[in-house]
């Protein structure tokens, strides 16, 4: 008996010994990986670069409804804001009428450009440790970094003023906030890196579409340069597009109103687009990061449409009246791009019903089509597989022709390139002046997330965008418009070390 | 029948040494089974069955008789060999030893705040679930029923919300802790729960306890011989109480009044000619659903061996959907509690005595549950919505079925349920036809075993070590065919699905015990030990869709068609992380002749969930007593006082439930992108957000003083406790920018405070053969969110069509009600114009006559989201119960009353986003023109520029309420007839749960919780029964 006593006795001692050591309570986790055990493989890194690409698809719903052509479009003066009334989505229509405020705004946009660059520096940070081929490594990181300043392009549009940050922040999580200009100088400088060190293909793989391209990185430095009005650059942004035209891995689609349907998504016009799938989409209202398709079709869809074409949307970017009327006739940008629903009613008989701001003109480009979301799982109005189209090889050509006007270049090739262009659209040649260019790109980009930006880089903003045009909209557009609050929470967070713009 | 434990032989000792016998008596019964021990020797003897006794024991012996239930007597022997002892019944004795956990201590010296139950207690309370058997015994504890759906679990707060996160204490069973619901024991095998509500009480837990801890205790055997009772309950149930709602010919004329309100044509020519309509909640309940429970136990115990085996048996159909199999509950319980003696020596003081034990319990529950407490398509909360002018079955059953043969049909007599209009009802279907629907199944097994043994290293001195298993098993299995309730709410397949988990936990506890009296007056206890956890567990489902025949028997995975290419099947599952927990703690009690007591306790936890840099939580506490009853100039001053204590505790608690691996990062998957055209999803993965690696546990601290008092022999006794619990480093996203990118790191950064008063009273009469008893306890609570550690200082929780219903914020009780403020109808122009501020521009310019006028409480002027403000809060100021029992002549009574006061409830199963469904009958009340109602607008059916119907008081209702809980009488038949048939015991009674309760809250019910922050949001509760049952007790 006494034995027992003496084993239970020792035995009980050793676990309480062995009970006590902090290794039993290092448990290892049988569901996740520690982020320091994670990026060891190429395969790995590529996951994170993949993660980077992420935000790009949660604009059009974040918890708000922010898609970036839309977003700045209802500030210039063809598309309309729209929904059930003034007060259905107020972040819009406060943008709409330029009376933001810091805590009433389309600020997801913010954060998920900054989710974008904090994953873009993940990516550039965690490289180097990885033992990989080093090409493809080289490649990953040149993609990542031109995410980044895609990202940083989008919050220095919008707001100008930024913090700005290369490497992730640590506690406590604050970060200097750098002038619009300084943030154009260290965006501008590391996409030059990227471009010159030639490692991005020209034109996506096969596969590949939606991954970021040496075109894709030329057409967002000439966005940049050209919207900081930055003539030092223009002949390098020249030479960019000249490359874009010369590789002839891109050229204008024939018909215009196809590149906007399903099959015309990475048309050989197409440089770089926002995929969506709807084949399997999870996106769903609760989940608005899972991939899938987007809900900005049914957004602008046509309110109460009947038959078999359209479905019934919740009419927000109305296309006004007059930037129909701007169109020649003949013009195939006109019905290519813009449905003008009185002339569909008559020949179909279908209806709708007309919401605030209707204008009978719905947006063409992306509307909701019946079947475009094919194969959704979650959300059926949530998952539209209609990518959204962000540089156009149409673009290309306007920009070289702009540029080279710009840089006192050949006034025949700005000619050549602009009437292209026209050509393709069915409308007779023209002589290329700035003001004709400009021009041009209104009647090419309808919808697309370009007219503001050009009305405010040429200075045109401050004649174009008026008091009453909208009806609602009672302030007239000036300079200090071009950079919107600083978000309130962002100001709080940071303990008064962000400075407000001058809205 | 003497027994000489394990016959040791006494022969070297025969000299010195003389028999004494005797007989031991309590009134004028012989009493069996009494002990008599030679003091300070291992020598004893017990009486036989008249009550005698045979002892030898040595010249000049003291002898000490002793029996349970009766006061301790020490007699000299002295020279005569015939001591007759006459046994005086101990009245406290059921609430002299409480459970302290990792012991026992006399009640008489306990420091700390703890409520005790005996299991009398809760056999009153007639309760199916250990979590209900608190409700109105005992002050501190708020018990809120989630809502009257069978096997459904009961919100329970000790002491207050002490944390924004999970506020659910602690449950030990047996010196086991038990995860994840305990509605695996039986109640009727339960011999005490005690609840630790102070942090001195609970410090032993340590980094468990901050939420309080339950202490529960199982039975086991009494000496003698085997005892067999049969215990068996019927009951039918009913709902207590129905929404008042319109009639057909009320709703056709609200409908026309709120269609002429908006300049419309009336919807109903002749509103009269519709009589009442359909009776949709007479249709949905299910009237006299039954209840049952059977029950078995065998117990006994003799010298050696000491045993309990019980088993049971309990089913409950719900009053909504049970007679569809929707809302049911069976569970079985089985219970083996065994303790044995293995080896003893009395000759020595050193390794002289071994006991080991092992206690297993077995459960398994099956269930069924309909979506409950849900504005959205809830059975109950349809049936609210639902148009009396609805007709429960299409008009045309043929050829219904014949445009949807999805639609469903009733089982019973096979005619199809009304299609709703989608337009009108959105996703509220046909609440029968929902109903028709199969139920998901719910099933559990959980075995629970606890194995032990003691020895007595020397004397004074034990060594106890426990290990102890915790396996649950459950799963859910489901199938849903196509079907079609309306062109908004349809399925073109069927499907199936299932899930099953795992959890495993093992605990080892060791525990050293000293215990020793100096100086005849210092009674001395030191407690030292050690407890290692760990848990694992899995999970593994799937579903795939269309079955190859829509067979309720058959439907399940391997029934069906779909394929993975299709997408239709899915599986997912895994392993979850372990969660480990490795302790020491160390307890001192010291009492000077049971005047002074003093109780110190330190418990150091190492926790999975903390990290590198916090990987221990040491938790203090420190308790004083003084018994001044107990002094001698007291007991002369004041002899009539019994009993009285002062009592004074301080400690610190935590709570390690913070999550895992908060205090690093992990890698997220599900960051994907689509590349290629069409996309292909590449998957993508980053860190899960940032890193916290200073995290830690909540840590609660509390500060308690008591004061106790009993008079006339103890029969009247009084408690009062006062308390003061802070919460600090409550988990809470911390305030970083988002420019940072990632999702924020949580800190320890929120500070919650409770403090309260409780009070218990009881007093037991005897008055010759009529026994009485009386209880009643009352608490209050104050709750003040001090701190949320967010930026803003608050968080909006819960929300509904009409807006944010709760809300969490600095200052004011967590959480609470938020809205406008209304204060009354614009009668006419003039009140809405007059409705201005300084400079005359008007408060509400959308408003017109009729309209709700709400209060400017910022003074801005207008009216915005600024002017919402605290409007009430689910959490009672004051839970109070009041118990009578009695017993006169073999009838025995017990009354069992329950209530909350200074506690609101928000009433939101109205719909107002959906026009023509039905209404509360308070909507009778609205405003029809001039001074007609100064509180409800008037009715419109369409646009509503004032918002009327927006989240304000209009919708928060009184939801104080007293409720007699249960009722029960009992006869036990004379022992004289029973005995012929060889029962010694047969009590039959009948019983009534719910009978009677007052309350000015006008839906189902008034206790509600759906959820940490939905306490008192009411969207379509699922209404307790009330219940009438008929039983018996049978001993053998």
């Amino acid at each position: 008996m006494k034995k027992i006593f003496n084993i239970l006795v020792i035995a009980t001692a050793a676990l309480m010994l062995a009970s006590c050591s902090d290794k039993w309570l290092e448990v290892e986790s049988k569901t996740n990986i520690l982020e320091a055990d994670y990026y060891n493989s190429a395969d790995r890194l590529f996951s994170g670069l993949v993660a980077a690409y992420d935000p790009l698809k949660w604009y059009d719903y974040f918890y708000q409804y922010n898609s970036l052509n839309m977003v700045s479009d209802i500030m210039a003066d063809d598309i309309l804001c729209g929904g059930s009334n003034d007060s259905d989505q107020p972040t819009l229509v406060k943008a709409h009428y330029y009376t933001l405020t810091p805590a009433d705004q389309p600020n997801q946009i913010w954060t998920i450009c900054y989710s974008g660059v904090n994953r873009a520096n993940i990516v550039i940070a965690k490289a180097p440790s990885i033992e990989m081929d080093e090409t493809t490594k080289a490649l990953y990181v040149a993609e990542a970094k031109v995410l980044k300043c895609w990202y940083y392009n989008i919050l220095w549009k919008y707001w100008g003023n930024i913090p700005y940050y290369d490497e992730n922040l640590t506690f406590p999580y604050s970060c200097e906030q750098i002038g619009h200009d300084e943030v154009y100088a260290k965006v501008i400088a590391t996409l030059e890196g990227v471009i010159d060190s030639d490692v991005l293909p020209m034109k996506a793989a096969i596969g590949d579409e939606g991954r970021v391209t040496q075109a894709m990185a030329k057409m967002l430095y000439a966005e940049m340069v050209m919207y900081q009005n930055d003539d030092t650059r223009y002949s390098k942004a020249l030479g960019y597009m000249q490359d874009i035209i010369k590789s002839t891995k891109y050229s204008l689609a024939s018909d215009f109103a196809g590149i906007w349907l399903e099959s015309g998504e990475w048309c050989d016009e197409s440089i770089w687009e926002i995929n969506y799938i709807s084949e399997g989409g999870i996106r769903d209202w609760g989940a608005p990061i899972a991939t899938g398709g987007s809900v900005y079709p049914v957004l602008i869809g046509i309110p109460g449409v009947t038959g078999n074409d359209f479905v019934d949307g919740w009419g927000f970017s109305p296309v006004a009246k007059k930037a129909y009327d701007m169109y020649s006739a003949n013009d195939t940008r006109r019905d290519g791009g813009i449905l003008n629903f009185a002339d569909y009613a008559a020949k179909t008989g279908n209806t709708y019903v007309p919401r605030w701001e209707s204008t009978g003109y719905f947006l063409l480009k992306y509307l909701a089509r019946k079947g475009g979301n094919h194969g959704y799982v979650a959300s059926d109005n949530l998952n539209y597989g209609n990518n959204q189209r962000i540089y156009r090889y149409s673009e290309t050509l306007l920009n070289a022709a702009e540029l080279l006007l710009r840089t006192n270049g050949s006034s025949t090739d700005a000619t050549n390139y602009l009437n292209e262009v026209r050509e393709r659209a069915k409308v007779s040649d023209e002589t290329a002046t700035i003001d004709n260019i400009i021009e041009e790109r209104h009647l090419e980009f309808v919808g697309e997330g370009k007219r503001y930006w050009d009305l405010v880089r040429t200075g045109k903003a401050t004649t174009v965008l008026v008091a009453g045009d909208p009806a609602g909209r009672t302030a007239s557009w000036t300079e200090n418009k071009k950079y919107w609050p600083i978000p309130q929470s962002e100001i709080d967070k940071s303990a008064t070390t962000l400075t407000q713009n001058n809205y | 029948m003497t027994l000489l434990l394990l016959g040791l032989s006494c022969v070297a000792f025969a000299q010195n040494r003389q028999t004494v016998t005797g007989k031991v008596t309590a009134g004028n019964e012989p009493l069996v089974g009494a002990f008599v021990t030679e003091k300070g020797t291992s020598n004893g003897a017990s009486t036989d069955i008249d009550g005698n006794y045979s002892i030898k024991v040595a010249k000049g012996a003291v002898l000490e008789f002793s029996c349970i239930g009766y006061k301790v007597q020490t007699i000299a022997v002295g020279e005569s060999a015939v001591i007759n002892v006459k046994m005086e019944e101990d009245v406290s004795f059921l609430d002299e030893v409480v459970v302290i956990g990792y012991g026992v201590q006399k009640k008489s010296v306990v420091t700390a705040s703890i409520s005790h139950l005996s299991s009398e207690t809760i056999k009153n309370t007639a309760s199916t679930r250990i979590d209900n058997v608190l409700k109105g015994v005992t002050s501190g504890v708020t018990v809120t029923s989630s809502s009257g759906q069978p096997g459904a679990s009961s919100q329970v707060r000790i002491r207050g919300v002490g944390t924004i996160n999970n506020s659910d204490p602690l449950y030990i069973v047996d010196g086991m802790a038990i995860d994840g619901g305990i509605d695996y024991l039986n109640p009727n095998d339960i011999l005490s729960v005690e609840v630790l509500k102070d942090a001195a009480s609970g410090a032993v837990y340590g980094a468990r306890a901050a939420n309080g801890v339950i202490l529960v205790t199982t039975k086991s055997g009494e000496k003698g011989n085997a005892r067999v009772s049969y215990d068996f309950q019927y009951g039918v149930q009913n709902p207590w109480k129905r929404y008042d709602v319109l009639n057909a010919t009320e709703y056709a004329l609200m409908i026309n009044e709120g269609l002429l309100n908006q300049g419309q044509a009336a919807r109903y020519a002749d509103p009269y000619s519709y009589g009442e309509g359909t009776d949709w909640q007479q249709a949905v309940f299910n009237w006299n659903a039954p209840e049952i429970s059977h029950q078995i136990t065998v117990s006994g115990a003799n010298d050696r061996v000491n045993y309990f085996i019980s088993g049971g048996y309990f089913s409950q159909e719900g009053t909504v959907g049970g007679n569809f199999g929707r809302s049911n509950y069976s569970r079985i319980t089985l219970r083996s509690n065994t303790t044995y003696r293995i080896y003893e020596n009395k000759e020595r003081n050193f390794l002289n005595k071994f006991d080991m034990g092992i206690n297993i319990a077995y459960s398994h529950t099956n269930s069924s549950s309909i979506t409950t407490n849900s504005e959205f398509g809830g059975p109950l909360g349809s049936a609210l919505a639902m148009s009396p002018l609805q007709s429960i079955y299409a008009d045309d059953s043929e050829s219904l079925l014949a445009e949807h043969p999805t639609a469903r049909t009733d089982p019973w007599n096979g005619k199809a349920y009304s299609i709703v209009d989608g337009g009108v009802y959105n996703e509220i279907a046909n609440p029968l036809a929902q109903l028709s629907m199969p139920a998901d199944q719910w099933w559990s097994d959980k075995f629970v075993s606890n194995f032990w043994g003691e020895f007595n290293i020397i004397d004074h001195l034990k060594f106890k070590s426990s290990f102890g298993t915790d396996m649950s098993f459950w799963g859910d299995t489901s199938w849903t065919p196509a079907y079609y309730y309306s062109s908004k709410l349809y399925r073109d397949y069927s499907s199936a699905s299932m899930g099953q988990y795992r959890a495993f936990t093992w605990q080892i506890e060791n525990t050293l015990t000293y215990q020793n009296t100096y100086f005849d007056k210092l009674n001395l206890e030191a407690m030292l030990g050690q407890s290692a956890k760990s848990n694992e567990g899995l999970s593994v489902g799937g579903s795939n869709k269309y079955l190859i025949e829509e067979d309720a028997y058959k439907a399940g995975l391997w029934f069906t068609t779909g394929t993975q290419s299709a997408g239709d099947m899915s599986v997912w599952g895994g392993t979850y992380n372990p969660h480990r927990l490795s302790s020491l703690f160390a307890r001192v009690s010291a009492n000077w002749d049971e005047r002074y007591m003093l109780q110190a306790t330190v418990r150091r936890d190492g926790s999975s969930n903390f990290g590198p840099a916090n990987l221990y939580a040491i938790f203090p506490s420190a308790s004083f007593g003084w018994n001044f009853a107990n002094e001698s100039f007291v007991k002369e001053a004041a002899p009539w006082i019994a009993s009285g204590k002062l009592r004074f505790s301080w400690g610190k608690n935590g709570n390690e439930a913070i999550g895992q691996y908060g205090y690093t990062t992990t890698i997220a998957t599900g960051n994907n992108y689509a590349f290629g055209n069409p996309g292909v999803i590449a998957t993508g993965a980053k860190p899960n957000g940032f890193a916290n690696e200073n995290l830690k546990w909540e840590e609660s601290t509390q500060t308690d003083i008591g004061l106790d008092f009993g008079f006339l022999n103890n029969a009247l006794t009084f408690s009062f406790d006062w308390y003061k619990k802070i919460t600090t480093g409550m988990l809470m996203s911390m305030p970083i920018p988002a420019y940072a990118g990632d999702s924020a790191p949580t800190g320890n950064v929120g500070t919650m405070s409770n403090k309260g008063v409780e009070m218990e009273m009881n007093y037991k009469l005897n008055l010759g053969d009529l026994k009485l008893d009386f209880g009643a306890n009352a608490t209050y609570l104050k709750n003040v969110l001090v701190e949320l550690g967010n930026e803003n200082g608050w968080a909006n929780y819960d929300s509904h069509k009409i807006g944010t219903l709760t809300r969490g914020q600095n200052g004011y009780p967590f959480p609470y009600f938020y809205g406008w403020k209304t204060d009354g109808v614009f009668q006419n122009w003039d009140e809405v114009n007059s409705y201005a501020n300084s400079d005359g521009t008007l408060i509400q310019p959308k408003a017109q006559p009729g309209d709700v006028r709400f209060v400017d409480v910022d003074n801005s002027g207008s009216i915005t989201d600024a002017d919402r403000t605290y409007l009430g809060k689910g959490m009672p100021d004051w839970t109070y119960g009041i118990s009578f029992g009695g017993n006169f002549h073999g009838l025995d009574w017990n009354l069992l009353f329950q209530g909350v006061a200074g506690v609101q409830v928000i009433n939101v199963t109205r719909r107002t986003d959906l026009y023509y469904i039905n209404l509360p009958s308070y909507m009778l009340g609205c405003w029809e023109g001039e001074g007609t109602s100064n509180r409800l607008p008037h009715f419109s059916m369409g646009s509503d520029d004032n918002e009327n119907w927006r989240m304000s008081d209009l919708w928060v209702e009184d939801g104080a309420y007293f409720r007699l809980k249960n009722a029960q009488i009992g006869y036990t038949l004379p022992e004289k007839w029973t005995k012929k048939v060889l029962i010694s015991s047969l009590r039959l009674y009948v019983a009534g749960e719910n009978l009677f309760t007052a309350t000015k809250y006008s839906g189902f019910d008034p206790e509600i919780s759906s959820g940490g922050t939905s306490l008192g949001i009411d969207r379509g509760v699922y209404p307790q029964s009330r219940v009438y049952s008929i039983g018996l007790n049978l001993k053998f």
